[in-house]
C-alpha cells in the first residue's frame, strides 16, 4: 500500500511540475505578441475602454495607425475590456501605477471624480487649445466648465446628448388601435395622460389582447428633471429657473409630492404591477408585450428608433420636462488621460481625431468601408452591413458604442430613422436652458458619512413612494423626518457653502 | 381464559408498538423527504427554466416543467462553442493541476508543522496562520502578480492563488497530529527516514482528509473567476465562470447602451440564459461532488474538524 500511495504521489509531484512548467514556460506571454513593425519607433498610445473585444480590431487598429502615424507621428492599441471586468481591471491599473495613456471615465464607470482625487488624470486645459483646437473649439465655455473640477479639466467631452428631457413613450399599435394618436400628442404635462392611459387600462384588461398592464415602473416619475430640477447629491437639488442657486431637499418640494401623488394615484387605479420587478423583469415584459407605456424616458432625436431597436415595438413619445444643461449630462461620457502617461501631447492630439475627423472616427466606430461597413446613401451618411451581411454584429467588428470614442455627432447612421438626429440633438444641447449650477461638482469628503445615511433613507422610504405602495401624505412626511435624522441639512448646507464660493469664484 | 386475554393484550400491545414505530418512521422520513425537495426543487426550477421560452418564461412565471420547451439559451451560450469548450478546458486543467499543485504543497507543510519535534514549528505556524488575519489587500496583491511575477494573462495566474490555503494547511495539520506518534517512533525503528515516514506512513493515513482538502481545493478552483477578472486580458484563457459572467455581464451592458444600432434584444434570451449558464457552470461540479461526498463525509467525521 505505501508503494503505491508513494508512486502516486511521485507522479503527481511529476504532473504538477510539468504542468506549472509548462504553463509557465509555454503560456506566459502569448497576448503580448503585438510587433508592428512599420510602425516602428513611434510612440503607441494605449487607450482602454469597456466593451466587447472585436474579432477584427487588428485590422482596424491599422488602419487607424496608417492614418494617425501621417497626421500626428503616434499609433494607437484599442485594449477593449469586458464591461463587467472593466471597473476592477481600470482600478487596478490606476492604483499600481500601471501605464497607460487613454481611458475612458464618467460618473458610471470608472468613476471619473475618484481618478481626479487620486490624481490619476492629467488635467488637459492648456493642452486641449493648443493641440486639438478643432475640439476645443467645438464646445462651449459653458459646456467645457462641467468638465472642470478644482480648477482643471481632466476628461474630454464625447459630444452627444447632454440634455435629458423626459416624458413618456407609449406603443404606436396600441395607440392606433384606440385611436389615442392625437390626443398623446396634444399632451403637454403628464397629468394630461390620466384618460390615455385610463383607456389603455380598460384595453388591457380584456381578455383577448396580450397587454397585461398599462405601465411596469412608475418610479421614473419622481425623476427631478422632470419637474425642472437638477439633481444635486443625495435628494438635493437646485432649481433650473433660480438664479440664486439655493439648494433644497427635493422631497420637501411641492414638485415631489405632485410626482408621489400622480404615482399613488395612477398604482392604485392598477396601471402598473403591485409586485416590484427588477430591470431585467421589466425589459422582457415589456419585450413580450405585456406593457405599452413607459412613463417616463429621455425622449430624444431618433429616440423611437433606438427604443423599438432595444426591445421590438414601434412607439411614440413627448417630451414633457424642459431641456436642461446640467453638470451630470456633460459628463456622462469623458476620455481621460492618465496622468503617468508618457506621451499626452500625442494622447490629445488623438482626442482631436476622434472629435473632428469624422473619416478617423468612424474607422473607430464602425470599422473599415467594404469590409464592415457600405455606403447605402452617401448624401444622408447611411451605412449598412458590408457584403450583404444581416447585421452590423456579423461584420466582425461592431463596438456599438459611438458615444464613447467621441463626438457621435460625427458619426455616420445605421438606420434610415435615424436620418437627421444629430443636427437635430445638437440644436437641443445648445438651445436647453444651462442650470444655475452648471460646472459645479459637489466635493462629498466633508459630509461623506451624512451622505452614505441619506442614501440609506432614500432606499428605505422614498423607493416606496416611487412604486407607489405607500400613502402619499405619510410616506412624505416619515421620508422627510428620516433624512432630518440621517443629517441631510448638514449635506444642504455644505454644498450651498461650495455653491456660494463656486459662484464667487466664477463671476 | 386469562392466558387467552394477556395474550390478546400482548398481540395489541404489539400492534400498538408496530403502528408507532411506523407512524414515527414515516413522520421521520417525510420530514426528510421535505428537507430534500427544498434542496432539489430549486435546481429543477433553475433546469426547467433554462429550457423554457424566453417569452412564455416571462407570461407564465416558472414551473417545475417548461411550459413551452426551447433551447433558444442554450443557443445564444453555444452561439461560439469553440470559446465555451475552450474555458471548459481551461477550468478542467486549472482545476486539475491547481489541485494537484496544492496537495502537494500543503500536506508536506502541514505534517512539518504537526511535529512536536520540528524546531521552527512555532515560527512557521504563526506565519502560516497571521496570512489569515492579515493580507496585504488586493492593490499589492495585484501589483505582486503583474509586476514582480510578471503572471498576468497565463495560466500560471489562475493557479497561484490556490495553491495554499492557510485554513486547509490548519486542518491538515490537525489531522496529521491526530495520528499515533507510536506509528512514526515504529516507522523510525524500522530504519525509515522522515521522508519516507511522512510518503509511506503518514500520508496514507491521512486520505480521508487529503481527499476533503482535494475536493475543498477543486471547488475553489472550479468556482474561481475573480482571478481571472484582474489577470486575464486573453479570451482564449478564461476560465468557464469567468466567461459564464462576461457573456452575462456584456448581455446587461448591450441593454444599457444608449445607442443599439441594429441589435434588436426582443430575441436575445436573457433569464432563460442565465440559468442555462447555472446549468452549465454547475452541473460538472455537482456531478463531482456526488463522487468525492463519501470521503467529505468520512473526513469529516473522522475529525478533520476536531
Amino acid at each position: 500500500m505505501s508503494k503505491i500511495s508513494r508512486r502516486s504521489f511521485l507522479k503527481s509531484m511529476g504532473l504538477a511540475a510539468a504542468a506549472s512548467g509548462a504553463s509557465l514556460s509555454g503560456l506566459t506571454g502569448i497576448s503580448r505578441v503585438f510587433g508592428q513593425n512599420k510602425f516602428e519607433g513611434l510612440p503607441k498610445l494605449l487607450y482602454i475602454f469597456p466593451g466587447t473585444p472585436q474579432p477584427d480590431v487588428a485590422r482596424v487598429q491599422d488602419a487607424l495607425n496608417e492614418y494617425m502615424a501621417e497626421r500626428i507621428g503616434a499609433v494607437i492599441e484599442l485594449r477593449a475590456v469586458d464591461w463587467g471586468a472593466f471597473d476592477q481591471q481600470i482600478g487596478l491599473i490606476n492604483a499600481s501605477a500601471e501605464a497607460y495613456d487613454l481611458a475612458f471615465t464618467a460618473p458610471w464607470i470608472n468613476n471619473y471624480y475618484n481618478n481626479v482625487t487620486q490624481e490619476y488624470l492629467a488635467p488637459l486645459e492648456d493642452l486641449l487649445p493648443s493641440l486639438a483646437p478643432n475640439y476645443w473649439n467645438s464646445l462651449t465655455s459653458d459646456t467645457w466648465e462641467a468638465a472642470r473640477v478644482n480648477g482643471s479639466i481632466y476628461g474630454a467631452i464625447n459630444q452627444q446628448i447632454f440634455v435629458k428631457p423626459f416624458g413618456p413613450y407609449i406603443r404606436t399599435d396600441v395607440l392606433d388601435e384606440l385611436g389615442l394618436a392625437e390626443a398623446f400628442a396634444a399632451v403637454t404635462q403628464y397629468e394630461d395622460l390620466e384618460d390615455i392611459l385610463a383607456e389603455i387600462k380598460t384595453y388591457a384588461d380584456r381578455s383577448d389582447t396580450v397587454l397585461e398592464y398599462v405601465t411596469y415602473n412608475l418610479a421614473p416619475l419622481l425623476v427631478e428633471e422632470n419637474w425642472g430640477y437638477d439633481p444635486q447629491d443625495s435628494l438635493l437639488a437646485v432649481k433650473s429657473t433660480d438664479e440664486s442657486a439655493q439648494v433644497v431637499i427635493y422631497s420637501q418640494t411641492d414638485e415631489f409630492r405632485r410626482a408621489a401623488e400622480l404615482i399613488r394615484k395612477w398604482y392604485l387605479a392598477g396601471y402598473a404591477p403591485s409586485d416590484v420587478q427588477t430591470w431585467g423583469e421589466q425589459d422582457s415584459a415589456w419585450s413580450a408585450g405585456l406593457a405599452a407605456v413607459r412613463v417616463s424616458d429621455i425622449v430624444k432625436p431618433g429616440g423611437n428608433a433606438e427604443v423599438q431597436a432595444r426591445w421590438g415595438h414601434a412607439v411614440a413619445s413627448k417630451a414633457i420636462a424642459e431641456p436642461l444643461l446640467t453638470t451630470g449630462g456633460v459628463v456622462a461620457t469623458l476620455n481621460g488621460v492618465s496622468s503617468i502617461s508618457a506621451h499626452p501631447e500625442e494622447a490629445v492630439k488623438f482626442l482631436e481625431l476622434v472629435n473632428s475627423d469624422p473619416a478617423f472616427y468612424n474607422t473607430l466606430c464602425k470599422g473599415l468601408e467594404g469590409v464592415h461597413w457600405e455606403w447605402a446613401d452617401r448624401d444622408q451618411q447611411l451605412i449598412r452591413p458590408a457584403g450583404g451581411a444581416a447585421s452590423f454584429g456579423d461584420t466582425g467588428y461592431n463596438p456599438n458604442t459611438d458615444w464613447m470614442f467621441g463626438n457621435v455627432f460625427n458619426a455616420y447612421y445605421t438606420d434610415a430613422t435615424q436620418v437627421g438626429a444629430w443636427p437635430e440633438t445638437a440644436e437641443l444641447n445648445r438651445s436647453a436652458r444651462p442650470s444655475p449650477v452648471l460646472g459645479f461638482t459637489f466635493n462629498r469628503a466633508p459630509v461623506e458619512t451624512e451622505i452614505a445615511s441619506v442614501s440609506a433613507v432614500r432606499q428605505e422610504f422614498a423607493d416606496p413612494l416611487g412604486s407607489g405602495v405607500v400613502d402619499v401624505a405619510e410616506g412624505i412626511d416619515r421620508l422627510n423626518r428620516a433624512l432630518i435624522d440621517a443629517g441631510i441639512e448638514r449635506v444642504r448646507d455644505e454644498m450651498q457653502r461650495q455653491i456660494d464660493a463656486w459662484k464667487s469664484a466664477n463671476s | 381464559m386469562s392466558g387467552y386475554t394477556q395474550q390478546l393484550r400482548q398481540k395489541q400491545r404489539e400492534d400498538l408498538d408496530w403502528i408507532f414505530h411506523h407512524i414515527s418512521q414515516f413522520s421521520i422520513h417525510g420530514v426528510l423527504v421535505l428537507l430534500g425537495l427544498f434542496c432539489l426543487v430549486p435546481l429543477l426550477l433553475i433546469v426547467s427554466a433554462s429550457f423554457t421560452d424566453e417569452m412564455a418564461l416571462t407570461r407564465n412565471g416558472y414551473s417545475l416543467l417548461p411550459s413551452e420547451f426551447s433551447t433558444q439559451a442554450y443557443e445564444t451560450i453555444f452561439r461560439n462553442p469553440v470559446a465555451i469548450l475552450r474555458a471548459y478546458a481551461v477550468t478542467i486543467f486549472v482545476t486539475v493541476a491547481g489541485t494537484v499543485i496544492a496537495l502537494s504543497l500543503m500536506s508536506p507543510l502541514a505534517y512539518a508543522l504537526s511535529r512536536p519535534d520540528f524546531v521552527l514549528r512555532k515560527p512557521l505556524s504563526f506565519f502560516v496562520f497571521f496570512t489569515m488575519l492579515f493580507n496585504g489587500g488586493i492593490v499589492p496583491y495585484y501589483i505582486l502578480m503583474t509586476q514582480v511575477l510578471r503572471v498576468q494573462d497565463t495560466l500560471t495566474a489562475l493557479i497561484i492563488p490556490y495553491m495554499v490555503v492557510a485554513f486547509y494547511v490548519l486542518i491538515l495539520r490537525t489531522y496529521f497530529a491526530g495520528l499515533p506518534s507510536e506509528l512514526i517512533d515504529a516507522a523510525r525503528v524500522d530504519g525509515a527516514g522522515e521522508v519516507r515516514i511522512f510518503l509511506s506512513v503518514a500520508l496514507p493515513l491521512a486520505k480521508p482528509a487529503l481527499a476533503m482538502i482535494a475536493l475543498f481545493t477543486a471547488l475553489n478552483y472550479w468556482n474561481d473567476w475573480t482571478t481571472a477578472l484582474y489577470f486575464i486580458r486573453n479570451a482564449d484563457l478564461y476560465p468557464l465562470q469567468y466567461l459564464l459572467y462576461i457573456i452575462q455581464s456584456n448581455a446587461q451592458a448591450m441593454q444599457l447602451q444608449s445607442a443599439a444600432g441594429h441589435i434588436s434584444m426582443s430575441d436575445m434570451p436573457t433569464q432563460t440564459a442565465r440559468m442555462a449558464m447555472a446549468v452549465l457552470a454547475t452541473g460538472p461540479a455537482a456531478i463531482f461532488f456526488l463522487f468525492f461526498q463519501r470521503y467529505l463525509i468520512r473526513g469529516v467525521t473522522l475529525g478533520a474538524f476536531r
